[in-house]
This record gives structure tokens, sequence and C-alpha cells, in this order.
């Protein structure tokens, strides 16, 4: 090792500063200008974590986004070199501390920030490609899913309600898909019943055609098969087939 | 050659406007390593327009820490991917015990620093089997320091055998900040191992302080060095132009570019004439 422990020491004491705002002596610097590394530094994460996170910005008071942000960057050592993961980083800290006070306050705000990071991880994640048509027909052809989606079982409306309305009274099951739109890259949220996501999760194991999903969610759910399903489900795909949701159709041989 | 910073800010504008007319652009490798959608569509574009020079930001050089090896191929595999013609980073770290801090924090100049620094530049070297040029960083403070910047900074270059990223604000604001001759400070550099030039603007916050915010346009005595340091270099190295906040018009943009490349041209056009 080159390195002298006095000297890793020293560097270990800014990082620290940086990070925490407590500041251990370190020779020779300029204490005046010392600060602004600790200034740089949040404001760094203050931006990104703004930026990431609008709803959980706007439902938070000054004092405790101040405090969430300053609170996770002192105790949660950031580990991607990308820090547009950092968003991801204050989830799992604030998932993994026990009884943090935000927690105990706002019990849906855990849903709300992985809500919001699912958006910038579905917009900024590397391509995935299925092979499909956009020529087809949902009553001849296999529907194939796109890869680009995620599936999210919620506690609290986050995706529904606006943070600031949402109440004990409002626990129950969501279920939603987040998909990024291929031409755009913009990412679409769609909240759906129980039936309507199993349907989806039919395809994500592989393309399905429309009266092989119908058939498999009667049997499955034990549902009987009415016209009133079938108008339901029929709108369903093609409203999923608009929005990409649902990318095209499997090319057949 | 004048390029300019690729940025999200003002990407879409440079793609559709030809007002821009850069000659290169520059990326940070970690902006952009395993991105896709919109962004990989818009940097595709920008690929079959401009090289790309790249910049990175977290490999975190001057650490104590363990080089992260699994970026380091990531990284690698990105300037294959996208033809890089130059990866430098800082001499700075950014990371430390184990915590990435996204932010360039000065290296005590010590010996031991140097020598520590300059083995993980050859082992980069190796790995990534080109040469990386090393930027000198703007700093506020030293660190525990034992010898002087420049001292620190030759020792690194010449144990690692590497490039020179020659910021000239940079130069400038430590200058400032530090209070010691800017030329002097250039002169004493090994200026045969540039082979990459940042320019940049900056924000005075004080009598006795200047930050380095690439958020103002480059003001007439940084200018001025650059010409100077054009001079002395005697080739033609390629020039950034760095605007990472506060991005004005396009117009702006490229009125300093323009003026970057005046200056460069006069400074080569008297270095022939002197050398007919
Ligand atoms: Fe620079």
């Amino acid at each position: 090792m080159l390195l002298l422990e006095k000297t890793h020491q020293h560097q270990s004491a800014l990082a620290i500063y940086c990070r925490t705002g407590h500041y251990k002596s370190i020779p020779g610097v300029n204490k005046k200008n010392i600060t602004q590394y600790r200034s740089l530094v949040i404001n760094i994460v203050d931006e990104m974590l703004k930026s990431a996170f609008p709803l959980v910005h706007n439902l938070l008071s000054t004092r405790e986004w101040t405090l969430l942000i300053k609170d996770f960057f002192s105790n949660h050592p950031c580990s991607s070199p990308q820090v547009w993961y950092m968003p991801k980083e204050l989830y799992q800290y604030l998932s993994s501390t026990k009884n943090h006070p935000l927690v105990e306050k706002y019990p849906f705000i855990l849903e709300l920030i992985w809500f919001e990071w699912l958006e910038v991880e579905l917009y900024m994640m590397a391509d995935q490609t299925v092979t499909h048509t956009s020529t087809g027909n949902i009553h001849a052809n296999k529907l194939v899913l796109n890869p680009e989606s995620q599936f999210q079982h919620f506690q609290y409306p986050v995706h529904l309600k606006s943070a600031k309305t949402i109440t004990q009274a409002d626990q129950a099951n969501y279920y939603l898909t987040a998909h990024r739109v291929p031409e755009t890259g913009s990412i679409l949220f769609t909240d759906l019943s129980p039936a309507l996501l199993y349907m989806l999760e039919l395809l994500a194991d592989e393309p399905h055609t429309f009266s092989q999903l119908n058939e498999r969610i009667c049997t499955d759910l034990d549902i009987n098969f009415t016209e009133d399903i079938q108008s339901v489900t029929t709108d369903f795909i093609q409203k999923s087939l608009q929005s990409r949701l649902i990318i095209g159709f499997s090319i057949e041989h | 050659m004048v390029g300019i910073g690729f940025r999200k800010d003002f990407a879409d504008e440079l793609l559709r406007s030809s007002v821009l007319t850069p000659a290169f652009i520059e990326v940070a490798p970690e902006n952009w390593i395993g991105i896709g959608g919109y962004w990989k569509k818009q940097l595709k574009k920008a690929l079959e327009k401009y090289p790309l020079y790249t910049h990175g930001l977290s490999l975190s050089i001057g650490s104590p820490d363990e080089l992260d090896y699994d970026f380091l191929k990531k990284v690698k595999l990105f300037l294959k991917e996208t033809n890089a013609q130059i990866y430098s980073e800082h001499l700075s770290y950014a990371k430390c015990d184990n915590a990435h801090l996204y932010d360039l924090l000065p290296i005590p100049f010590t010996e031991d620093a140097a020598n520590h620094v300059a083995k993980r530049i050859t082992t980069i070297q190796d790995l990534l089997e080109q040469k990386i040029a090393i930027e000198i960083v703007s700093y506020y403070s030293p660190i525990a320091p034992e010898l002087s910047e420049i001292d620190f900074i030759n020792l690194v270059l010449q144990e690692a055998n590497c490039e020179l990223l020659l910021d000239v604000n940079n130069v400038y604001v430590n200058s400032f900040n530090h209070q010691y001759d800017a030329k002097e400070f250039i002169n004493a550099l090994p200026l045969e191992r540039v082979s990459y030039i940042h320019m940049a603007g900056h924000q005075q916050i004080s009598d006795t302080l200047i930050i380095d915010t690439h958020g103002e346009p480059i003001i007439d005595p940084v200018f001025h060095l650059f010409e100077y340091a054009t001079q002395q270099l005697g080739k033609d190295v390629p020039v950034l132009l760095e605007r990472d906040f506060n991005i004005p018009e396009m117009e702006e943009l490229q009125s300093e570019i323009n003026r970057l490349h005046t200056i460069k041209q006069c400074a080569l056009k008297k270095e022939n004439y002197v050398a007919a």
C-alpha cells in the first residue's frame, strides 16, 4: 500500500465532513473555503433527489425534506458510480431503516418513493427487445407484452391520488403497470383490476391469443364468461395495443 | 478542433439546430452507460454526427478505496462501442470508504498520495489498453499538503506516464484562490503531455474565492490565459467548451466556440511562422 494511513485519514475526514457536516480538523485547510465542499455535495444530492421525486418533495415540508436528504446522505454510503441510481438508494435506505419518523408519519411514503423511482428506472433502463410485428388481428394472432414494462402492487393509491390527500382509509389492494412507449421513450402507468393484471401476467410468460387469455382468466380465477366480461377485456386489449403496453403480435411461422 | 459537452439540457437543440457546430462532443461515460430509451436514441443520433470524447466523473482515481474494476470494464466497453477518441478523468477523488460523493474532492498534495494515484493511473491505462488524460481540478482548499500543487501534479504525471488534460479555467480559478501566477504554473507543467484542453466559465463568490460552476460565459482573462497556453503548447490540441448550467442561446455558445477557434488558429499560425 503506497498511501500512508495519515493521508487516508485526511481524505476520510474530508469525505465524512461532506457527507455528514461533522468536521474533524485537517491540517493545512482553509477553514472558510472547506465549507464549500459540504454545500456542493449537499446541493448535488438535493438536486438529484428533487428531480427524481417531485411528488415526495411536494408532500414534505421544507424542513422534512432537508432532514431526509441529510439523514440519507450521512447514514447511507451510496454505492453506485452512476449518480442517477441515487434515488433508488434512498428507497433502499428508508425501507431498511426501522421506525423512520417519515415512514411513521406517512405510511405510504415508501410506496410513493418507489412509484417515482419506477418511472425513472423505466425511462433510463437499457433497451429490451422482443420479436413481434405490429400488424395483426386480436382474434387471430397471439399478443406480445411490451418487455419494457413492470407490474406493481401497492397498498395505497399513490398513483391515483395526490399524496397530501392519502389517508389510512385508502389502504386497499391496488394493481398497476408501468411501461415505456417504444417510439417516444415516455412512461405510462395503467391502473388495473386483478383479473386484467392476471391477463398481463399470462402474456409475460408467453404470447397468448385473445381467446386463450379469456379462457384462462375465467377458469383460473373461477369467473363466468359473460358478454360484459368479453367487452371489458376487448376494450382493455385494444387500449393496451394503442398505448403499447401490449407491443404487438407474435410472428407465426 | 473545438467541441462541446453534450448535455441533456440542450442535446435536442444541438441535434436539431444548425447554429451550434462543434467539431466533437464530450460525455461522462457514467451518465450514459447502460442507458436505453429516449436518451440512447439521442446519443446514437449525436454519434452519427460528431466524434466522441469522454470525461469520467466517478472512477475516483485519487481514492484510498480499491479501484472499481467492474465499473472500469463497463467504461472500457462504452469507449469501444462509441468509438471514443479519448478518455479523461480527474486528479481528485469522488468516493471514499465505500461511499460515492458525486463531487471532485482534492487529494492531499503528498508524495505517498502521488505515488498511489500514479500507480492507479498505470493500472487503469493497462486495463483500458490506452493512455488516459488526467485533469487538474479546481480546488478551494488544500488538504494536509506536504508538496506544492505543481510538484504534486508533476510527480503524478511523470510516474504514471499519462497525458494531461489542461483545464485553463481551473488553472485560472486555482491561481486566484491560492494566489499564484497562472502563467508560471502553466510554464512549469510538462506541456508535451497535454492532449486535451477544457475551457469554461466560473463564478466569483467573494473577494478571495471563485467557484468552478461551468454555469457562466468564459471571462476575458481566461480567454487570455488560453491564448497564452496555446502559444506555449505550439501544437494543435482539441479544446472543449464546458457549459453545464444556465444554458444560454445556441448562438452564444457558438460565439464562444468561434472565439476559441480563432485564438487557437492565430496561436498556431504564429508558431508556424516561427518554425519557418
Ligand atoms: Fe474541465
